[in-house]
């Protein structure tokens, strides 16, 4: 009973606190990865298998059945749009009931609350940085775009993390209140999905400014997908208006979700 | 949405301090609300009205101090040490508490029925903010205390109640707590086993821990504490000496109705 750590200030928005609760993170991050596919033969495989199965599907209908455009390797355009669509759709399907997944522990005890979605996020992240991996010195081989721009993809990177982090926090909390936020979402990413420049780049498939306009700014998930696509498949570094919609989304996401997330969390523990 | 007022941690380790500690609850037949209700409005017409389960309490309890907390079934105790534990916000009111806060409200409540008791102790150690090193240096005399043995290893879903309990308790028993919150409800397990949980939160209280205790037990209250608090109905009735509240609790408990009117 010697080493008695004092702890000033309100534990829960400290830094204090966060840094205390590091390991909690590891720990949950371990949790979840091991949780979902516990017990199936691939285990933690799995969270590579599905993806590639469905960008597999994926790329059968729109690169194969449904030739869309006439970009040249269109496989690795699909593909390089899709693994951040995974990355995106996955990540803030899985955050949205994750509080009350954990209810047992919510209801229970007290801990930085954030690291719940954040756990399912930072997965997702793993994931999403397996199959980029995987697909990134391919993209980079055929296209022959191994370029200095391709430094900036870990800042772009890094802005898309920020951006589904805070979406994911507002998606998770928003749902332990009211329970029909997942079941938006999940009606919503679909048509999402068909609206975002994954299998088409906006400006060759209409000639309609307006249109153009809406689909390339209006969709925030758009910009991201982009950039990383500027970069991987195009070997070129993003515009600059591309850029700085980026790092202004990741911005505001993350700081916008976070600050609604610390409005509610107070009575989760009332309402998961 | 209420406001509610938010945990501080800025008093001594140990010390407790509720000032005017009220909390009310809205009883809703389901918990959580649609988007429906949303939209039409926030009240539903025809509901019962919000239960005050815990009205203008102060309480101010020192490091060190043992306080024994009785009541009647819906008095308020649990709602008092979910306050304490910093997991339920006051809707008004101040709560502060210092230093390491250990309850058995969580006991079980990390454990993942997939992963073994091993695992469960360090999410359960990490749970209160320890590090990996901090949880490996307690690893032997929690798995020891637990009496698990070799089941330690398992997956808990194998385990027994009583095992998952002793687990439970162990983790709980090699914190270092500057407070201890107790439920009466969680303290089971066969009687060798609750001695030796009741001989080591002697052994806590004796290196300074502060303890509150939820207990319809009277004989534990008045063993393990000095100070005692009487809530009824969301209010403090009584707050002293345990000696003289216990008679006052037994009057209470014996002369009114099991239900008491609003």
């Amino acid at each position: 009973m010697t080493a008695r750590r004092r702890r000033g200030g309100r534990a829960d928005s400290g830094i204090i606190a966060r840094v205390a609760h590091r390991y909690l993170f590891e720990q949950m991050v371990r949790r979840e990865l091991r949780q979902k596919y516990k017990g199936s033969a691939l285990g933690i495989v799995w969270y590579v298998v599905n993806p590639l199965v469905l960008m597999g599907a994926y790329y059968l209908m729109f690169g194969v059945i449904f030739k869309a455009t006439s970009e040249p390797d269109y496989p690795l355009f699909l593909l390089v749009g899709l693994v951040v669509w995974v990355f995106f759709s996955q990540a803030v399907l899985g955050a949205a009931p994750s509080l009350l997944e954990q209810g047992a522990l919510v209801r229970k005890a007290r801990f930085p609350r954030e690291t719940i979605p954040g756990a399912v996020v930072t997965v997702q992240l793993i994931t999403f940085l397996v199959l980029l991996g995987l697909l990134a010195p391919v993209t980079l081989a055929i296209r022959g775009t191994l370029d200095p721009a391709l430094l900036m993809l870990p800042v772009i990177l890094a802005c898309l993390f920020a951006f589904v982090l805070g979406f994911a926090l507002v998606v998770s909390v928003l749902h332990a209140y009211f329970r029909d936020v997942a079941p938006i979402l999940a009606a919503a990413l679909l048509p999402w999905f068909f609206l975002s420049p994954i299998f088409f780049d906006p400006g060759r498939i209409t000639q309609q400014k307006a249109a153009v306009f809406a689909l390339e700014w209006v969709n925030p998930v758009a910009p991201f997908i982009v950039a990383v696509r500027d970069v991987l498949y195009g070997g070129a570094v993003p515009d600059a208006p591309v850029l700085a919609y980026v790092l202004l989304a990741a911005v505001l996401s993350l700081f916008g979700g976070l600050a609604l997330f610390r409005r509610m969390q107070a009575e989760l523990a009332v309402v998961v | 949405m209420t406001r509610s007022v938010g945990f501080e941690t800025n008093v001594r380790p140990g010390e407790i301090v509720l000032e005017h500690a009220s909390r009310s609850f809205v009883v809703h037949a389901d918990r959580g609300r649609t988007l429906k209700e949303m939209l039409i409005g926030r009240a539903r017409a025809g509901g019962p009205p919000p239960v005050e389960a815990l009205k203008d309490i102060s309480l101010q309890i020192e490091p060190g101090e043992t306080v024994g907390m009785v009541g009647r079934n819906g008095a308020g105790k649990s709602s008092a040490l979910r306050v304490l534990a910093g997991i339920l916000p006051l809707h008004s009111g101040r709560v502060a508490v210092g230093g390491q806060i250990v309850t058995q409200l969580e006991l079980g409540a990390g454990f993942g029925r997939d992963f073994s008791g091993r695992e469960n102790i360090y999410l359960n150690g990490a749970l209160h903010g320890l590090s990996k090193e901090q949880i490996e240096s307690r690893m032997e005399a929690i798995i020891e205390f637990s009496e698990l043995g070799d089941f330690v290893d398992a997956p808990v879903a194998t385990y027994s109640t009583g095992m998952f309990l002793r687990l439970g308790f162990a983790i709980a028993a090699h914190l270092d707590a500057d407070v201890l919150l107790i439920d009466e409800v969680l303290a089971v397990g066969d009687e060798a086993f609750q001695r030796k949980c009741e001989a080591r939160m002697a052994q806590q209280i004796a290196a300074g821990a502060t303890l509150v205790l939820v207990s319809h037990d009277a004989a534990l209250i008045e063993r393990t504490c000095e100070r005692i608090a009487v809530l009824d109905g969301g209010e403090k009735v009584f707050d002293g000496p345990v000696h003289e509240g216990m008679p006052f609790y037994h009057r209470l408990m014996g002369t009114e109705d099991p239900v008491p009117s609003p």
